[in-house]
């Protein structure tokens, strides 16, 4: 039974936190665990390019979407998708614009969205679901229920979106956003659907010697950052710290067999471990 | 083939926060809007006593100044947070679950202000601030930030590193507004936690840079706000003030350098 506690003008509650300053480094510290909650394991996210996949229209699209009819039902499987050059543009007219950066991150989760309701209008007949932003606790009906949700990638930090380092965009994007979604629910797994094979040594499709990375440790990968990425930054840095997400795979979307062989667990394309 | 649209971003990789080639000059929302935040447990757990008189002084100044006011959460969330620890569950569960304390704070202090123009606002109101001031009213919602189950878990621990006083820095950098104000129950920042330490020595100015070098324990203010006021491009400082003490929140409000200030150095 938790207590009031007064005698210094304030009626706190008993606890291990009472009256301690939630700043000081000592108190956090002491909430430390390495036996952390997992709320939903054993659930792949998988996350589609907006630019790389929705972006080249039907060619694309269409075969994710039959292979993604037969997922259902097979795997748990929760799906993400990006913006593309719709949120490009955004940001090039809001940049120059001058809208602060806050305000550029409240803009470009609208273009996500609506390849969310493309991606949900193709694949209703076969149980896709588009979750509202912050509805985790239904996840468990659709994920037994064999559906398939489409939930949000760009975070909502909206106008609270925190100053970012050497420039002015928002640094907590899609790929982050699916990231952070994935970690909460202690899920291991994360596959990202792109049109490459997967991570290069830089861009493949600037340079034709870059070489493909089938393998590596986020260790490593941070150690020899390429100089271009397939995947956001924050993503790589926030894994640090991160307690469940154990692999991030990259595979490419427009070799039809691919996601699924991801998702029987084969090291198809680009696979980053955490260790 | 990729159908895109032309724009000066159109072919750049956007993996990090750089726009190559792009003359970037932000402009301010809001900039005259005062945002201050009433804290939970320095000033709402204390109850009437402390939280009426500074109630008194913010209606005094609502005619002169457009006030934006943010709660904080108090030993409630202290308790969620200790219970939710227990439990195991991760930072970004702890972060939603934090996001109801100062959420009632907000709705018991738009209650008592409401026959002065209080208004409760959700994050998703925050577009209609213009409306809210032009009728004259005081907006108050709650600290935290919308991050909720998106918090990035921490390297040590698991208390949400973005809680209320983030919150409120962060409204003010979005707005354009130069400065925000915390309402505490000590004079500011100090060189130990001045409750637990009595040779605590009281700080009146530090730039954010100098005070993250000094590595205090306990910095007042939560950590990432510190590190975010050294690359903000608005908000450049921050004032602490005691609330408990009658006249500095409308001295403040004034502009008054009571309390602490920390400056972008």
């Amino acid at each position: 039974m938790s207590e009031f506690v007064t005698g210094d003008g304030r009626t706190h509650i008993e606890s291990k936190l009472m009256r301690e300053s939630l700043v000081d480094q000592r108190t956090i510290a002491r909430t430390h665990s390495d036996r952390e909650l997992s709320i939903l394991p054993n659930v792949t996210l998988v996350g589609i390019g907006g630019q790389s996949i929705f972006d080249r229209g039907r060619e694309a699209v269409l075969p994710l979407v039959e292979e993604l009819s037969e997922i259902a039902g097979k795997h748990k499987v929760i799906l993400g998708v990006g913006g593309g050059t719709r949120v490009r543009h955004t940001l090039s007219i809001a940049l120059d614009l001058g809208i602060p950066t806050g305000g550029i991150a409240q803009l470009v989760g609208a273009m996500e969205e609506a390849n969310a309701v493309f991606l949900n209008a193709l694949l209703a007949k076969h149980r896709s679901i588009v979750m509202q932003r912050e509805h985790f606790w239904e996840l468990p009906l659709y994920l037994e229920s064999g559906m398939l949700p489409i939930v949000i990638s760009i975070p909502p930090y909206h106008f609270w979106e925190p100053p970012p380092e050497g420039g002015p965009l928002p640094a907590h994007g899609s790929d982050f956003g699916l990231f952070i979604h994935a970690e909460v629910l202690g899920m291991e797994r994360i596959v990202f659907v792109k049109d490459e094979d997967g991570l290069y040594t830089s861009d493949p499709k600037k340079n034709k010697s870059a070489t493909l990375i089938e393998k590596t440790t986020l260790h490593d990968l941070l150690a020899n950052m390429p100089s271009e990425l397939i995947l956001d930054k924050l993503l790589f840095s926030s894994w640090k710290t991160a307690r469940h997400v154990k692999r991030v795979q990259i595979v490419n979307g427009l070799v039809k067999g691919n996601l699924a062989r991801a998702l029987a667990g084969e090291d198809v394309g680009t696979v980053i471990t955490k260790n | 083939m990729r159908s895109t649209i032309e724009s000066s971003l159109a072919g750049a990789t956007l993996t990090d926060s750089a726009a190559p080639g792009i003359n970037y000059q932000p402009e301010a929302m809001m900039p005259d809007v005062k945002v201050l935040k009433v804290g939970g447990q320095s000033i709402m757990d204390r109850g009437r006593a402390a939280l009426f008189p500074i109630m008194d002084e913010l209606v005094l100044a609502k005619d002169n100044h457009k006030l934006l006011v943010c709660c904080g959460g108090g030993t409630r969330a202290r308790h969620i947070y200790s219970v939710a620890s227990d439990l195991e569950l991760p930072t970004g569960v702890l972060a939603a679950l934090g996001g109801y304390v100062p959420r009632q704070n907000a709705r018991m202090l738009q209650m008592l202000l409401a026959r002065h123009g209080g208004i409760f606002m959700l994050h998703d109101d925050f577009e209609k601030l213009p409306l809210y001031f032009r009728l004259g009213c005081i907006p108050i919602m709650t600290g935290m930030p919308p991050f909720g189950y998106w918090e990035k878990p921490t390297e040590t621990g698991r208390i949400p590193q973005h809680r209320t006083d983030a919150g409120v820095f962060l409204s003010a950098e979005v707005l354009g507004a130069k400065r925000a104000l915390f309402i505490k129950d000590e004079e500011g920042l100090y060189t130990d936690d001045p409750k637990k330490n009595r040779g605590a020595t009281h700080i009146a100015k530090i730039g954010a840079r100098e005070l993250l070098k000094s590595n205090l324990p306990d910095l007042v203010l939560e950590r990432v706000v510190i590190e975010y006021l050294t690359r903000s491009r608005f908000c450049k400082e921050l004032q602490i003030i005691n609330g408990l003490v009658r006249g500095n929140v409308t001295r403040a409000l004034n502009g008054e350098d009571v309390g602490t200030i920390i400056y972008q150095d």
